[in-house]
């Protein structure tokens, strides 16, 4: 009996390890990953849940040994392409795989298998916490503005102005500590301003990559609280002729609006043109009569009075697509012309002819903005060996102007004099040209990849009208920095970066139109008084930055530390005067430092069949947070009476986390829950203890989704439900009012139909499903305590359509 | 197992973050109170379309109150010819017609309050010039308390 024991066990000895120790010798697969019938370098190839990663070497092969023999799982990801995902059988030799085409990522073929998406992948595989979005999601979710289209992400936030305008918050941070960037250049408008928006077409929006954290080693200035990274559409395949129209209606404003894309490449020469026209009406909100201060303000058939709008935007971008060398044009041109609620500008109620403004709902009278914005970029990369070296080259124009009727406040003139150039209607003129120039070079080097790279910005702003609030200015922000990659094993990838920077900052002096009378014990005296004088200022700033990823199995964690800054921008040097839309005198400070910031970001993630989860907590802090402090006193020199507010610089504390967890029931059923929570307090400075402003309060939101069945002309059909619980928000500071909470509730369904070879999308969307009256405190018209829109049905459809491929 | 288990994790990951975020409110109690303009008390003038003399001395008063501290208040008196600008009183008055103007009076003028006042009675003595265009102005009162908080109040008033 034992002996035959002992001889089984001898055998099956034999078999399994004499087997495996041949499998370990011979056994693996090798392939060959192309794109666009062009072999792709640097392709990631993943086996076993990330196990086993291998790149493709420039002729696009790739090959993987001393495998087990056995079933793998393969997964093939490059940007700008679909991720193949598919199962090989392993026996004991290498197993040569046929060619593998990747598909672009904007083409709606529909060969492959796609298990998990581009963005979660890049999501998942980025050393930085981050999200990411394609066009797909902004359809969706499609708000107003692209940054209404974000704000569902958690820790993403946005400062709205009326229906079509805003701009991003990350984390509870905004203005000028927020980067974006669109097409590879950092988009430069008027970040400063609560009420202008973001002159960005959400239509040319391909993928959005959101980098919450420090990110000045990248970026450089500003860039505290992240970056929004705004990319184009890849260059079409070859040979190809085609195109998309995107339509969108929306109840709540009556927008209509639509979107037409044509593209075309021969070999490696191609193009890609876009028109957008959006117009929309005055939007509703859930109340008849609004009260500004204590006032009452009737609403026209619940129409937020004079906020109708329409953007007009046109964009081509051409280029060569070589072996080594590839070379882009974008050129655009972003028009936005919007009103302002007319019964308050900034805090003042107004008296308005209600009759005139209601006569239609769809005109544009005063006040209102008009925004053009030019962009002409080129962005080129060459590929040499070892080497990737891209640069870009931008030329700006950011043309802002504020038209309204003319107000004497203060000391102004009873009757606008007709001496001024300036018509009586501009109250503020902001003409900014942005020259801007990035290079870098990425080497890979064994198990380094190494970016080293320098930026360099120049801005000309010129002021025009009869309000002021900054002066004229002149700008130059550059750095140089080395960033390393270096992968440790197949599970950790440390990294680093060090940056230098240095900003100048010239302020040209700046007089009123008017003379104050300045009242000197008996006599009283007209003054033209100076607000401005000339300024110059220079920055140096050293930011650093390290970070760990490790992943392992369903695991996944990131660690990030790193510093960030930001150069002092012209107000908050230079202020002199009363901002009206508040009633306050700001007063700047020329000695103040560059902000700085200390960040430490975690990220958990874990991901099986079924739950997806993510938590993001992360730690802030500044030394010198620049901070707009209110005080108790008023001002009737510089100030015309107004309350003084004065730039300080204060130490502030800030952490918070986000959370995504996700739990899919079954093959048509899932579940998600996404929180965010952010927590600021200043720690010195006259409002130690307060918290800053447009602090985001606690939210949660819960959704379930039900995806049916493919039919038989029908794919990616969902229904889905977002219910958000967001918490009041009482952590407030000077001149912010406290806001309550709210529940809402957003309906999203959605279909791609089948007609001919492509697929029109169509989505449905229906917010505020139950048209709830409530504030959000980070919207500008918050302390008129105007509430936000009401019930929005929105349907949009994306018709894709290709021409056949022209003749070889 | 393993989803029971995450499922645990994730709800006490929630509870955490409720958790910490109830304790921060634990801290110091900071002022976010406005404080108040009372013009209901007795001789409080001007209010809501009060009439004015010019050449004659007038007295306005007002009562101011907080929670804490007040800071200091201003005043300001413009022309409304044009009826641009609204009171915030929820009372409107009768306005004239629109007109240009010619000699419309400015007044701006800000005055301390007392430290530590958590309630103040200002009377500041005043006069419209007789040279000033008569109609229809705008007085506007703005307080602020230690803090930095302000309240802002609008009254039309007519000159004649």
């Amino acid at each position: 009996m034992s002996m035959k024991a002992g001889y089984y066990i001898a055998l099956i000895s034999l078999l399994v390890f004499g087997y495996g120790e041949v499998s370990a010798q011979q056994a693996g697969i090798a392939g060959r990953v192309l794109g666009n019938n062009q072999p792709l370098e640097s392709a990631t190839i993943m086996m076993n849940e990330n196990h086993i990663m291998v790149k493709s070497n420039t002729k696009g092969f790739f090959q993987i040994d001393h495998l087990e023999s056995g079933v793998y799982k393969l997964l093939i990801t490059y940007t700008g392409f679909q991720v193949y995902d598919t199962t090989v059988q392993v026996g004991n030799q290498i197993l040569v795989l046929p060619d593998i085409q990747l598909i672009p990522d904007h083409q709606q073929l529909e060969q492959v298998l796609v298990t998990e998406s581009y963005e979660d992948r890049r999501k998942r595989t980025s050393n930085f916490s981050m999200e990411v979005v394609n066009n797909d999601y902004l359809q969706r979710y499609q708000g107003g503005s692209l940054m209404k289209s974000l704000e569902r992400l958690p820790g993403i936030n946005n400062i709205g102005i009326g229906s079509g305008n805003s701009k991003p918050l990350i984390r509870g941070l905004g203005f000028n500590q927020v980067v974006v960037v669109e097409n590879g250049v950092k988009h430069e408008g008027q970040q400063w301003g609560a009420d202008h928006g973001l002159e960005i077409d959400q239509y040319s929006a391909q993928r959005i990559e959101i980098i919450k954290g420090a990110a000045s080693f990248m970026y450089g200035s500003d860039a505290i609280a992240g970056a929004i990274d705004i990319q184009p559409a890849p260059a079409p395949e070859k040979n190809t002729w085609g195109g998309s129209i995107d339509l969108s209606g929306k109840t709540n404003n009556a927008l209509a609006g639509g979107s037409l894309n044509l593209y075309g490449r021969k070999d490696k020469l191609f193009f890609d043109l876009r028109a957008t026209g959006i117009f929309y009406g005055d939007y509703k909100v859930p109340a008849d009569t609004v009260y500004v201060y204590d006032y009452a303000v009737p609403l026209h058939r619940q129409q937020v009075r004079n906020t109708a709008g329409r953007d007009i935007n046109f964009h081509l971008s051409a280029g060569w697509m070589g072996k080594n060398v590839k070379s882009v044009f974008y050129a655009s041109r972003i028009y936005n012309k919007s009103g302002f609620f007319a019964n308050a500008h900034g805090l003042e109620p107004r008296r308005v002819d209600h009759d005139l403004h209601d006569a239609s709902s769809r005109d544009i009278l005063l006040p209102r903005q008009n925004v053009t914005h030019y962009k002409l970029i080129n962005k080129t990369s060459i590929q040499l060996q070892k080497h990737h070296i891209q640069t870009e080259i931008g030329i700006q124009r950011n043309f802002r102007q504020e038209w309204n009727h003319y107000t004497n406040h203060g000391y102004m003139p009873a009757i606008y004099p007709d001496t001024l150039t300036s018509p009586i209607t501009l109250e503020r003129q902001y003409d900014k040209y942005v020259y801007s120039f990035n290079i870098r070079d990425q080497i890979r080097l064994n198990k380094h990849l190494l970016t080293i790279g320098g930026n360099a910005e120049y801005q000309q702003n010129t002021i025009d009208g009869w309000g002021f609030l900054i002066p004229a200015f002149n700008q130059l922000t550059a750095g140089i920095y080395a960033y390393d990659q270096y992968r440790l094993n197949n599970d950790v990838v440390v990294h680093g970066a060090v940056r230098m920077n240095y900003g100048k900052m010239e302020m040209k002096e700046y007089t009123d139109w008017f003379p104050s009378y300045i009242i000197n014990a008996t006599d009283t005296t007209r003054q033209y008084l100076q607000r401005v004088n000339n300024i110059n200022r220079d920055f140096t700033s050293l930011n650093w930055s390290v970070g760990v990823n490790y992943n392992r199995d369903q695991w996944l964690w990131k660690l990030n530390a790193g510093t960030s800054f930001r150069m002092p921008i012209a107000k908050e040097l230079g202020a002199n005067g009363v901002n009206y839309h508040y009633f306050r005198y700001e007063k700047g400070d020329a000695s103040l430092l560059p902000e700085k910031s200390f960040q430490v970001d975690v990220e958990a993630n874990y991901k099986d069949e079924n739950w997806s989860l993510q938590l993001s907590p992360f730690f802030n802090y500044f030394p010198n947070y620049i901070f707009l402090n209110p005080t108790s006193t008023y001002d009737y020199f510089y100030g015309a009476g107004n309350q003084v507010f004065y730039y300080a610089q204060s130490r502030v504390m800030r952490y918070g986390a986000e959370l995504q967890a996700k739990y899919r029931f079954s093959d048509r059923w899932s579940s998600e829950i996404l929180g965010e929570y952010i927590y600021n307090e200043q720690l010195s400075g006259d409002k130690k203890g307060y918290t800053l402003p447009f602090s985001p309060p606690a939210s949660v939101l819960m959704n379930v989704s039900f995806e049916p069945k493919n039919g038989k002309r029908l794919k990616d059909n969902y229904f889905s439900l977002d219910y958000r619980i967001t918490a009041a928000q009482k952590n407030i500071v000077p001149p912010e009012r406290i806001t309550n909470g709210f529940q809402l509730f957003n309906f999203q369904a959605g279909t791609k139909w089948q007609l001919n070879k492509s697929y029109i999308h169509i989505n449905l969307q229906v917010q505020n499903v139950f048209n709830t009256k409530y504030m959000n405190h980070t919207s500008f018209y918050r302390l008129i305590n105007l509430p936000e829109p009401g019930r929005n049905i929105i349907l949009s459809l994306k018709i894709p359509f290709q021409f056949s491929a022209s003749q070889e | 197992m393993q989803t029971k288990f995450f499922k645990q994790s994730w709800l006490t990951a929630v509870l955490v973050a409720v958790i910490a975020g109830a304790c921060s409110k634990n801290k110091e109690e900071i002022d976010t109170e406005y404080p108040e303009i009372d013009i209901a008390i007795q001789d409080a003038f001007p209010i809501q379309c009060s009439e004015i003399t010019r050449g004659v001395p007038f007295t306005f008063k007002a009562k101011f109150t907080d929670n804490k501290a007040l800071g200091s208040f201003s005043l300001d008196i413009h022309h409304n010819f044009d009826q641009h600008s609204h009171s915030t009183e929820v009372m409107t008055c009768l306005a004239a017609p629109v007109k240009q103007p010619e000699n419309a009076y400015v007044f701006i003028q800000s005055f301390e309050i007392p430290e530590n006042s958590k309630e103040y009675t200002a009377n500041v003595n005043m006069l419209f010039p007789v040279d000033a265009d008569p109609g229809d102005y705008h007085f506007m009162i703005k307080v602020t308390d230690k803090e930095g908080w302000q309240t802002i109040k609008g009254l039309s008033i007519k000159v004649i």
